[in-house]
């Protein structure tokens, strides 16, 4: 029933749903160790800093800053070439990991290392919700705005990347 | 029973490189043992060990592939294994291959790699057909968003400028100076295009930034293999100076990029090249010649200092003024590397073979002089495992 023509998650673990299952309901939840309070990203088996194998699924803010990031002009497949240029980031959130994700809702000149940005979430089909970023501050927005394509956390879900732009 | 040191290649063997559609892969993979062993001085029934992948074949076959060879020789393999480092695992190999025959589980290993036919994914012919096979290696948690081998190493490259303030003009210097090798090396892929200037690389177009499309490897098929048996037996067959493997080292540290500490530093790398130097009792600036995984130039220059050629940041002025061309400070990946000889495969068997060449003095208008001691640094994944060697001319 998807006209998605873009690459979706494949062989994710059961282990791993929580987290998918959290972006679909637009409030991502990560692993935290029960025993040194660690957060961690894709779903492990073990801490890397106290070998516990004790997590808690656990909310984030969802607030972050980027640590790297890079504008693709040569994308992966002709569904992704549709969407250049666009920027990929690599965000430190606020709890201590990072996380990968486009970052849109501003224009690629615009990026910079260190800039506050905030978690968003596209509903791309009925069964995947990916992670986006977008600017923290309204200022860091360009004046003419694309159209949102990701909202912020706890709202209702956002219209679906797909439907956005009839890809 | 010995040490690595016992040890050597051989022989080794290159086939053409580029679009290798026409052939099949299996006709690629024995071609490129024919060839070594006959480098060598050996034939193919001298082979009594392997390492790493045979041809491709379905099933069981490819994944225990040494009988399916031995049926083809005609006599049984007395040894098989795998070393598991991405890119760089055939260049890893020379290192399981030097265990066997300096413990006597074998006395003559090849190593292989070949790509060619109508492969699908990563080693197809077609560009967009690997590109698209390659994004896909980085796993669900980022191909999703569209990310490609490129912009896996892109988001590297900015993070170093920013921190070091490494610039697009010090990348360029390190493809022109392996453009230059590939020039005088005639199978290169990207050789017959003649030299390049620094201009030419940062006004090509941009791929990921800050990287463009100069910065980044060729793609395209071909083969290569090498034979290692013990230092004593390549003397005594004395076609070419026996090249020995020193010293040995690995690292593999993380597999989610999130999950190292920086994209600009990677431990595992020096701990593979500190393994690596530590055995061998060699001193970073006795090494003559070097090999290092460059699928971009980021690579090579992430490479160089954290194997410790120069310190942390510092790699943007190493390479700077020819500093990894022929008869620069350190002299890197001289056939053209990844980025203009040949990137097909796991190819990290042509930065080890380019270092062998160079080591026995055999490597024609690309000859470091008088190069004695050689460096090779594998690249598994986007900086995610190392390998090292220390090698010498006997």
């Amino acid at each position: 029933m998807s006209d998605y023509q873009k690459f979706l998650p494949e062989g994710i673990p059961d282990s791993h749903l929580p987290f998918w299952d959290s972006l679909r309901e637009h409030q991502a939840r990560v692993q935290r160790c029960d025993d040194c309070g660690t957060y961690r990203y894709i779903p492990k088996e073990l801490c890397p800093r106290c070998h516990s194998d004790r997590a808690t699924w656990t909310a984030v803010s969802g607030a972050g800053e980027v640590y790297t990031y890079t504008v693709v002009r040569r994308a992966p497949t002709p569904a992704y070439q549709a969407d250049v240029p666009y920027v990929l980031a690599h965000v430190t959130m606020a709890e201590g990991f990072r996380m990968i994700a486009r970052l849109t809702g501003t224009e690629p000149e615009a990026v910079r290392i260190g800039m506050p940005v905030v978690i968003g979430y596209e509903d791309v089909t009925p069964e995947w919700t990916l992670l986006a970023f977008r600017p923290a501050s309204p200022a860091a927005q360009p004046a003419q705005t694309q159209p949102a394509q990701t909202q912020p956390a706890q709202t209702q879900p956002a219209q679906t990347r797909g439907e956005a732009t009839g890809s | 029973m010995g040490r690595l040191a016992d040890v050597a290649v051989a022989g080794v063997w290159q086939t053409k490189q580029g679009d290798m559609s026409d052939r099949t892969q299996p006709s690629v993979w024995w071609e490129s043992v024919r060839g070594a062993c006959a480098d060598a001085g050996l034939s193919l029934g001298d082979i009594d060990g392997m390492v790493g992948d045979g041809p491709l074949e379905p099933g069981l076959r490819e994944r225990m592939p040494a009988p399916g060879i031995a049926e083809q020789l005609g006599h049984p393999l007395r040894f098989h294994a795998r070393s598991v480092v991405g890119a760089g695992s055939t260049a890893s190999g020379l290192n399981l291959a030097a265990y066997a025959v300096s413990h006597g589980l074998a006395e003559v290993v090849v190593i292989v790699n070949a790509v060619g036919g109508r492969g699908a994914g990563y080693t197809s012919a077609s560009r967009d057909e690997a590109v698209a096979a390659m994004a896909k290696l980085s796993g669900p948690y980022e191909y999703v968003f569209g990310t490609t081998r490129v912009s896996d190493c892109a988001v590297m490259a900015m993070r170093h400028m920013h921190d070091y303030g490494t610039t697009a003009e010090q990348l360029a210097e390190i493809a022109v100076a392996q453009r230059h090798g590939a020039t005088l090396h005639p199978l290169s892929v990207h050789g017959h295009r003649g030299d390049l200037t620094i201009d030419e690389v940062i006004g090509s177009r941009l791929v990921a930034d800050p990287l463009h499309l100069l910065d980044c490897c060729s793609i395209n098929q071909g083969g290569g293999a090498i034979v290692v048996t013990s230092a004593a037996s390549a003397a005594a067959l004395g076609r070419h100076a026996p090249v020995v493997l020193l010293g040995y080292g690995e690292g593999h540290s993380h597999i989610d990029p999130n999950s190292v500490e920086k994209l600009t530093e990677f431990p595992a790398a020096r701990l593979a090249a500190d393994t690596a130097f530590g055995m061998a009792g060699v001193r970073r600036d006795e090494i003559d010649v070097a090999g290092i995984g460059d699928h971009f130039t980021i690579g090579v220059l992430m490479g160089l200092e954290d194997a410790g050629f120069c310190g942390k940041g510092e790699g943007g002025a190493f390479v700077s003024g020819g500093g990894t061309a022929i008869g620069g400070r350190l002299p890197t990946n001289t056939s053209g590397g990844f980025l203009s000889f040949s990137h097909a495969g796991i190819c990290g068997i042509f930065t080890l073979i380019e270092v062998v060449e160079q080591l026995r003095h055999e490597a024609g208008l690309r000859q470091v002089a008088d190069a004695r001691l050689g460096f090779v640094s594998g690249v598994g994944g986007v900086q995610q495992a190392f390998s090292a060697a220390v090698l010498g001319r006997a």
